[in-house]
């Protein structure tokens, strides 16, 4: 069996450093930090570590479902999302992870960005 | 001098540091850290806000001497902050309450990373253990619970010597013109219907599936635990098979014409195949099971003397061979 790069990089040792940094770096972040002024703490940290290591091929299985219910009510659009991606690319950039792995996970993101982002209004 | 330098200091730490009067909760002191997390309270002689945390309560134990500590949650922009406040009355003479005030958030998000985790990492766990359960379930349906539990310890499964077996070999005369005179699929529902009937009643009698092979079905008992009585738990399974298949035909619109021929000796049983494995048993009495089933007449049970001689005497199937 492949090796995930949730166990590359050493499992939740590293995943947790790399979810404490994304959840500041989201936070701080002018664009898409609005969206997280009313929500709790728990609920924003349980949410990046599943999709984290989800993304990382880790203990996690986020579905698009689950994805959707998350972001009910919000109004994603491209700009928001591109930043998130170069968020999570820059984080990971941070902790050393390989270019092909950040990319890998980037494109795990990119992938979902027909479920996230509303489509613009007719 | 000094002084100056001292409240510099404070003024500079991270950790926010204020003093309260016990009487009346009125800020005397606080660092710039403890303005940022609380502000200033508008009017200076009134008690001072903590968030949720109840002052009076916290100041009136100091005052008794008790130490007190105490943790408040806010929200500073969009981010949640936790603190702890140590409340002292390291200056008793002033009745002043010092209050020395940690960031514990990043703590506090952490607790709430490792929650999380926790509750992914059990719910794997739960999954992986339900699949471990389907996968025993599944291969527990293809060899004996003894093979399998070696299997799992050794990933083989020695040929094993079997002694005092009876083997069962049951088809239907006809089979291939039923299915090209009827509905293929609805032929094959009811074979599988009758096969699951006969799992039912083997149970009832020791008497184990081998396996299916199109039509036919093979069943042995005595492996991998010994019968005592194997032959005649085998022949009472088989003269209920024929009942069962007896009372089918008469509520069904097709009839099926059983054959089932038994045999006694002992088998070989071991697990066949690495990548397909299955496993079977092999002997003479296999054989001879399927001959005395091809020659056995349409709704009828024949034997050869390997079994009759073991049957009792009174017994239908012993006396004539057939029944």
């Amino acid at each position: 069996m492949t090796q995930s790069i949730y166990e590359k990089y050493g499992g939740f040792g590293t995943v947790s450093r790399i979810v404490m940094r994304l959840y500041d770096r989201v936070l701080d972040d002018d664009d898409i930090g609005p969206f997280f002024d009313d929500i709790d703490m728990p609920r924003l940290i349980d949410h990046q570590t599943k999709f984290v290591a989800s993304l990382m091929g880790g203990p996690a299985s986020f579905t698009d479902a689950h994805l959707i219910g998350a972001h009910r009510d919000l109004d994603i659009n491209d700009l928001h999302f591109d930043r998130l991606v170069a968020l999570v690319g820059e984080t990971l950039e941070e902790f050393n992870v390989e270019d092909d792995d950040n990319k890998a996970v980037r494109d795990a993101i990119e992938a979902r960005r027909s479920v996230l982002v509303k489509a613009p209004a007719a | 001098m000094i002084e100056a330098i001292n409240e510099q200091l404070l003024r500079a730490i991270g950790v926010g540091v204020a003093l309260v009067d016990i009487k009346s909760g009125a800020l005397r002191f606080s660092n710039d850290t403890f303005t940022e997390w609380f502000g200033q309270p508008a009017d200076p002689s009134n008690p001072i806000e903590l968030g949720s945390l109840d002052l009076r309560a916290a100041l009136d134990r100091i005052g008794s001497g008790e130490r007190h500590t105490d943790e408040v949650t806010f929200k500073i922009g969009r981010r949640t902050m936790t603190v702890a406040i140590e409340f002292n009355n390291a200056l008793e003479e002033e009745d002043l309450a010092v209050l020395v005030c940690q960031n514990i958030s990043r703590i506090k998000e952490l607790e709430s990373m490792i929650d999380s985790y926790a509750m992914m990492v059990e719910r794997n766990t739960h999954e992986i253990r339900r699949e471990k359960e389907q996968v025993e379930k599944l291969l527990l349906n293809m060899m004996p619970r003894t093979a399998y539990e070696e299997y799992k310890s050794f990933g083989a499964v020695e040929p094993r010597l079997f002694e005092g077996v009876s083997v069962m070999s049951v088809d239907f005369e006809g089979f291939a013109d039923m299915l090209g005179a009827n509905a293929p699929s609805v032929v094959v529902s009811e074979l599988n219907d009758i096969f699951t009937a006969f799992d039912r009643i083997g149970e009832q009698f020791g008497c184990e599936r081998i396996r299916t092979m199109g039509d036919t079905y093979f069943a042995i008992t005595g492996v991998p635990d010994p019968v005592r009585d194997h032959a005649g738990a085998m022949a009472g399974a088989a003269t209920r098979f024929l009942k069962y298949i007896e009372r089918r035909n008469e509520s069904h619109q097709l009839s099926w014409r059983v054959r089932i021929g038994l045999a006694s000796g002992p088998v070989i049983g071991s697990v066949v195949g690495v990548q397909k494995y299955v496993y079977d048993v092999f002997g003479p009495a296999v054989s001879k099971a399927s001959n005395m089933r091809i020659e056995a007449d349409p709704m009828s049970i024949k034997t050869d003397a390997s079994i009759s001689d073991l049957l009792d005497g009174g017994a239908d199937l012993a006396s004539t061979g057939e029944a």
